[in-house]
């Protein structure tokens, strides 16, 4: 029995002591780092995000991170301050400009060329086979023509 | 019209083939660095062997220099130390920015300056002296200023405090030749 209530008592003080290492005044500042971390890129150890890496820069960042999200800056603005030093490559979703038009384009041009051949080769099938048709249908008409002839 | 569908697709291909290789030689760390043709971004940090003279970036204008992101425990900063010393015998001035390691207040014993000044002081020794002096960026604000990614990485500043290139990783003879001299070269002059 003692031993059961000092384990129940051990595994409480756990809970109890449960204390985040990062603190936020609201929930909505603590949400705010969490989506951050996840779109910010770690210019160090390429394809992590910041929330994943634990190269030096990614620390720095991070924390640097939770500094302006406690200093109450809006999500634009931390981003801003990242994309000043490191560039586009550091966030995740990059900017619509003359570079990165093409992402955007290139599936749309290639769908529409895609369609339009399919309704090009399409239009000129029908026609296509009405002529086969017809063609086999004089065939028809000619063997069954001569096969009458051969009867008396 | 037969060759045309043949001929289309076929050139699609060839040139998605020729793209998505270009890609596998490629380097992925070779970008525009967000810092160029900005000037040095505001700091106040003590230097690392005389911790009392607290360096500015108007103290550094005036010539146009290295500024070489470094530290003790990166062994391929180690490594270039002997070849930038060679520049500096050439005559190219070179700051080193000491970039410390973070530390984990559970794990790691508390920063000792004076543990740091041996520690280096002992690798430029073995390695060679390539610096006019040190500026210890203790909690890596001016690297993050910079946006350094990791260390080494050099900074070619000109005499009015602008950064004119930023080259990530080490500098060696064939880098030097190729990228930096020529750069070093032109905003060198008055």
């Amino acid at each position: 029995m003692k031993y059961l209530i000092a384990t129940v008592l051990l595994l409480l003080s756990g809970a109890l002591h449960a204390q985040e290492l990062l603190q936020f005044d609201n929930d909505s500042q603590r949400d705010l780092y969490r989506s951050l971390t996840a779109e910010l890129r770690c210019p160090q150890c390429q394809n992590q995000n910041i929330a994943d890496s634990n190269a030096i820069v990614a620390v720095d960042m991070r924390q640097k991170t939770y500094e302006l999200v406690r200093q109450g800056q809006e999500r634009q603005q931390v981003l801003d301050y990242m994309i000043n030093r490191y560039g586009d490559f550091v966030h995740y979703q990059p900017p619509l400009n003359r570079y990165t038009l093409w992402l955007w384009l290139a599936p749309v041009l290639m769908l529409t060329l895609l369609l339009g051949t399919a309704i090009y080769r399409r239009s000129r099938q029908p026609q296509h086979n009405a002529d086969t048709k017809s063609e086999l249908n004089t065939e028809l008409d000619q063997l069954i023509k001569r096969y009458r002839s051969k009867k008396p | 019209m037969r060759k045309l569908f043949f001929y289309v697709p076929l050139a699609l291909f060839l040139l998605l083939t020729v793209f998505l290789l270009s890609g596998l030689f490629s380097d992925p760390r070779e970008r525009e660095s967000a810092s160029l043709n900005k000037a040095l971004p505001e700091f106040a940090l003590a230097d690392l062997m005389q911790p009392q003279h607290i360096w500015t970036p108007e103290q550094l204008h005036g010539e146009t220099f290295l500024l070489n992101v470094w530290g003790t425990w990166c062994p391929t900063c180690n490594a270039e130390l002997g070849y930038l010393t060679e520049l500096r015998k050439q005559g190219v001035k070179i700051v080193g920015l000491y970039y410390e390691l973070p530390r984990d207040p559970t794990f790691d014993a508390p920063f000792s300056l004076k543990a740091l000044q041996q520690d280096v002081a002992q690798k430029l020794q073995q390695n060679g002296d390539p610096y006019q002096f040190n500026i210890l960026d203790l909690e890596r604000r001016l690297s993050l200023d910079l946006g350094v990614s990791g260390a080494p990485e050099t900074f070619l500043i000109d005499s009015n405090g602008i950064v004119r290139a930023h080259h990530i990783g080490d500098i060696n003879p064939q880098i030097w030749r190729a990228k930096l001299a020529p750069l070093y070269q032109q905003w060198s002059q008055p």
